[in-house]
């Protein structure tokens, strides 16, 4: 049996699914003070009458991270980075302990400039002075050539407890989300560190032995303990467990999009041919961009509590939210509450609604019913306009080789699933204004939990090798090493293939060949002078996220339970 | 966080897949060390800063441009479409207001590529520049171009299919003919006789650095701008001046080209040539980039830059002054070149040589010297690979007696053209002749 934890922003949930069938579900209020007293909330709700024994695998998926940098609980970061020519590092500038040390490296991997030593030994006193004990280091081009991080990281010895290397985070070129990624992954780490040893304990408690997993936010389940080495990758998991709840509980085979309608913003993901679109480099966060590889999603400040207002005589919806709907205590009007008016809902005390949009309606002259049905075109317009954003900037997204341009096909989404606290009441709105078929699956309550308890495993690994200087490189793992002269395209493939396969069994995964794609593989004839001197040979290999089962629609009737509420 | 100050959007596209031969300049692995660059660099990440992919371009946007003979899909592959694509792209962005520049950085290059194509001469099948112009000129209306060429090779295709066209001003910079291909590109070669002066040729001489390059540009190029006051200014920019190119001779530098356009303010950039695929273009373009789209670009530089070493001589330096005023006083008073008359028509015979395709091309050009339009044009062309061929052009302001004359030729049954091309600028017609 698999258990899967959702915390969310208001809720967190709870299922325990045995093969493909549904087994219990339960909700809980999070406490964003005390997560773990949420956890053991649900575990309580669903495990009741169950042997926990039985569990074998338990995925949680948490805002841990990301609450920890929104409210700034984060320890301060001692940054060591080395740029060189092109765009300066100061550019990147991020916390309060940001040091440039000089040195450089080229395209190609070649130091250009040396480590400055007693740069590098100033930077490391300043941050221990001020007692700092986590260090980001990140060097440009520190994919194609490690050593100055390697250098880095053997000064500070023991004097950081831990310390995040930019090319072990991502073999991807790209410094600045390299500066900003390794920032939040030691920015995060001792919070992150201190919630996995309480929840091992907590989970004693209620004799699990499951492996426990972290979903990232890529969608993919990683253990617990190799989690501790990037604790960054679980940020912004719940819209990652929302898509995995697709998969797990859709038929998604086609061009689809999805829309998670919340309280103050939904969620807009799209699935090309099924699988869901990952961020071509990494997601952001606080407005930095990263390498933290994560399903794409599009946020959009419509949802139910948004606030209904005019603008002259336009009428909007959103982006705004002043609590709750009228309809259950809110001060002032929100989508929600149209909908009551329009009969279109029959949600918490309708008589509120219609009293709200009636004083805002009679302010400007207006029938109530007039405003709530502008009110809530407002919303289905803004939503609409998001979607076809999304889908051409998905149609048009740069591309690098002929072949590419000839046969790419077309995005054409025909269909939307619809989940989130008011989904059922959208369905046959959202039918009307974008001429799709559009479905609530069941059980839409709990889709991200039943995500997260289905997600495996993702990876992905890029490998470089250049025959004429007879080098591989696979970053991430770490590995630089000589290669042949005559090491093909063909051998890169199967290195890649075995260093991904042998990586997740290292970490207690196991994935069928099959399961490894390969998303690029490009071999480049170098010339020096006018003879061929090698090749020059790009892969990138993946384990893309996906479902370990797909659920039995009669899970619908499961209930619901309510724990934890005091 | 950098912010550029001026949108840019770059199209962006590398054809990883072709080549002119596996081990030719023109081959796939030519920009791969830029897009590393720009990769780590996280160019696309700088807000205002933004990645497009390439049009496609039809028969129709190569046929505004261009005789094709036999036909177009024999001069054109898809590379070629996909490259003036990203060129159509860039203008599209600009002229739409999308962003406020653009940078075409597509191959294969196109500014030798002349008025009439046979095959590849110089890396360049079609004029992608010129493809691109006719493009926005159809589909914005009458617009004035400038066409500054960068490029370390004189712009021979961009300056032969604008000679005659008074509403767009082509400027070369370029090593000296006498020392480099294509050969061209002197001072008197200074438009037709119904362009006088619309063509501007700057010779620089070999080993020209950062100072004598931009002191040309300053002197010459920005004062000829401010007078014939362009809509749109397109910068053909090739990266071969760069001191580390292996098929030139020029010292010029990744701050040189990025300061180039910082003065040059092109709305349209389009790549052109430059080979020295691992020392200057990830650095070059890199600079391109950023100056264009307002950044800060002090901290671009080539690892073994050394500003003193590759400093001109001081007699080169004194060469380069001493030219620029005649070169500027050719735009204010162009001479009169030696054009041939026979009857009401100026005629031009050459001969043209495809180095790539080893063609040899003889050509006959009649203007019409009309007192009503620009005039008639009529090119009979064969060559060492084709029969005669006839490509007759009406000009945009075509009077109606050029027009009936330029249809009659067109159409005339059983005459010696292996096959007619009619590119009708005023009624935007652009056809073969029926076969048969």
């Amino acid at each position: 049996m698999r258990i899967g934890i959702d915390i969310g922003g208001t809720h967190t949930d709870g299922v325990l699914i045995a093969g493909t069938r549904l087994v219990a579900a339960a909700k809980a209020p999070t406490n964003h003070d005390n997560l773990l007293e949420s956890i053991s909330a649900v575990l309580q709700a669903i495990l009741t009458d169950q042997d926990p024994a039985r569990v074998q695998t338990l995925n949680l998926s948490t805002t841990l991270t990301t609450n920890a940098i929104v409210t700034g609980r984060i320890d301060p970061v001692g940054m060591l980075v080395v740029g060189g020519p092109g765009i300066a590092a100061k550019h990147y500038r991020i916390g309060e302990h940001f040091h440039l040390i000089y040195g450089s490296l080229d395209h190609l991997g070649t130091e250009t400039s040396a480590l400055d030593e007693q740069d590098l030994e100033e930077a490391i006193n300043a941050c221990c002075e001020q007692g700092v004990k986590c260090f980001g280091v990140a060097s440009k081009f520190s994919p194609r050539n490690p050593a100055h991080e390697d250098r880095i990281r053997e000064e500070l010895g023991d004097r950081a407890d831990f310390v995040s290397l930019g090319h072990l985070i991502s073999g991807q070129l790209n410094f600045g989300r390299r500066i900003h990624t390794v920032y939040y992954n030691s920015a995060v780490w001792r919070t992150f560190r201190a919630f996995a040893g309480a929840l091992a304990a907590s989970l004693q408690g209620f004799d699990l032995q499951a492996e426990v997993n972290i979903l990232k936010a890529d969608g993919g389940a990683v253990p617990l303990t190799r989690a501790m080495d990037a604790p960054v990758q679980s940020i912004f998991s719940g819209p990652a467990a929302s898509v995995m709840g697709i998969l797990a509980t859709c038929t998604a085979d086609a061009d689809l999009l999805m829309l998670d309608i919340g309280g103050t913003t939904s969620d807009i993901a799209l699935f090309a041919g099924g699988e869901p679109l990952l961020e071509r480099e990494g997601i952001a966060i606080e407005g930095r961009p990263t390498l933290v590889r994560a399903i794409r999603v599009e946020s959009i400040g419509i949802g139910g509590d948004s606030l209904i207002h005019l603008d002259g005589a336009e009428v909007k919806t959103g982006p705004q939210r002043l609590g709750p709907c009228m309809a259950t205590g809110g001060s002032a009007p929100s989508l929600m509450d149209a909908l009551n008016v329009l009969g279109l809902a029959d949600f918490g005390q309708t008589e509120r609604s219609r009293e709200g949009l009636e004083a805002l309606a009679a302010q400007h002259h207006l029938e109530a019913r007039t405003l709530a049905q502008a009110a809530v075109d407002a919303a289905l317009n803004a939503i609409a306009a998001k979607i076809e954003t999304l889908v051409r900037m998905v149609n048009s997204k740069p591309v690098y080789t002929i072949h590419e341009i000839l046969e790419d096909r077309e995005i054409t989404p025909k269909k939307l699933i619809v989940i989130g606290g008011p989904a059922a009441v959208f369905k046959e709105l959202l039918a009307a204004r974008l001429g799709m078929e559009v479905i609530v699956p069941p059980l839409h309550g709990v889709a991200n939990a039943i995500g997260a308890a289905l997600a495996r495993a993702t990876s992905h690994l890029a490998l470089t090798a250049n025959t004429s200087r007879g080098q591989l490189s696979a970053p991430m793992l770490g590995i630089f090493r000589a290669i042949p002269r005559g090491f093909s395209l063909q051998d890169a493939i199967d290195e890649a293939r075995r260093l991904l396969k042998a990586d997740l069994e290292q970490a207690g995964v196991t994935i069928a060949a099959e399961e490894i794609q390969i998303t690029q593989a490009d071999a480049f004839n170098m010339v020096d002078g006018s003879y061929t001197s090698g090749k020059n040979i790009r892969v990138v290999a993946q384990v893309r996220p996906a479902v370990v089962a797909r659920l039995e629609l009669d899970a619908a009737a499961v209930p619901v339970r309510f724990a934890g509420q005091s | 966080m950098l912010k550029a100050a001026s949108s840019l959007g770059v199209i962006f596209f590398p054809a990883f897949d072709w080549a002119i031969s596996p081990t030719h300049p023109e081959r796939e692995e030519r920009l791969l060390y830029t897009q590393d660059q720009f990769r780590e660099e996280g160019l696309f990440d700088v807000e205002g800063i933004s990645e497009h992919r390439p049009l496609f371009a039809t028969d129709q946007d190569i046929m505004r441009a261009h005789f094709c003979f036999p036909s177009v899909d024999a001069i054109c592959t898809e590379s070629h479409r996909i490259s003036a694509g990203g060129a159509i792209q860039a203008a599209r962005l600009v002229l739409e207001g999308e962003t406020r520049r653009a940078f075409a950085l597509v191959r294969p290059p196109g500014h030798h590529a002349m008025k009439v194509v046979h095959g590849n001469r110089g890396f360049c099948n079609i004029n992608i520049e010129a493809v691109m112009v006719e493009w926005i000129r159809a589909h914005y209306g009458a617009k004035r171009i400038a066409i500054v060429d960068t490029d370390c090779h004189h712009g021979d295709g961009t300056q032969d299919v604008y000679w005659h066209d008074p509403d767009v001003l082509f400027i070369s910079l370029h090593q000296d003919g006498r020392t480099l291909y294509p050969g061209s590109g002197f001072p008197y070669e200074n438009g037709g006789p119904r362009a006088l002066g619309k063509t501007i040729n700057i010779p620089l001489p070999p080993r020209t650095s950062d100072e004598g390059y931009l002191y040309a540009l300053e002197n010459v190029v920005l004062p000829i701008l401010a007078d014939f006051k362009p809509d749109l200014i397109i910068n053909s920019a090739g990266q071969d001046n760069h001191y580390s190119d292996p098929i030139t001779n020029m010292q010029f530098s990744a701050q040189g080209y990025a300061r180039l356009n910082e003065l040059l303010k092109p709305d349209i950039a389009v790549l052109e040539g430059g080979y020295s695929i691992k020392g200057a273009l990830p650095y070059v373009n890199l600079g391109i980039c950023l100056a264009m789209a307002g950044c800060d670009y002090s901290g671009v530089r080539e690892p073994d830059f050394n500003a003193a070493a590759l400093r001109e001589e001081p007699e080169t330096m004194e060469y380069i002054k001493q030219s620029c005023g005649p070169l500027l006083d050719g735009y204010f008073h162009p001479a009169r070149g030696d054009f041939e008359k026979q009857g009401e028509y100026f005629v031009r015979e050459r001969k043209i040589y495809y180095d790539t395709d080893g063609i040899l091309e003889k050509q006959r050009e009649e203007l019409k010297d009309c007192e009503h339009c620009r005039g008639l044009r009529l090119i009979k062309t064969s060559s060492s690979q084709i029969l005669p061929c006839l490509g007759v052009e009406l000009p945009i302001d075509c009077c109606p007696a050029c027009e009936r004359e330029g249809y009659e030729a067109f159409n005339r049954k059983g005459d010696e053209f292996l096959v007619a091309q009619m590119l009708d600028q005023k009624n935007k017609q652009f056809a073969y002749r029926p076969k048969g």
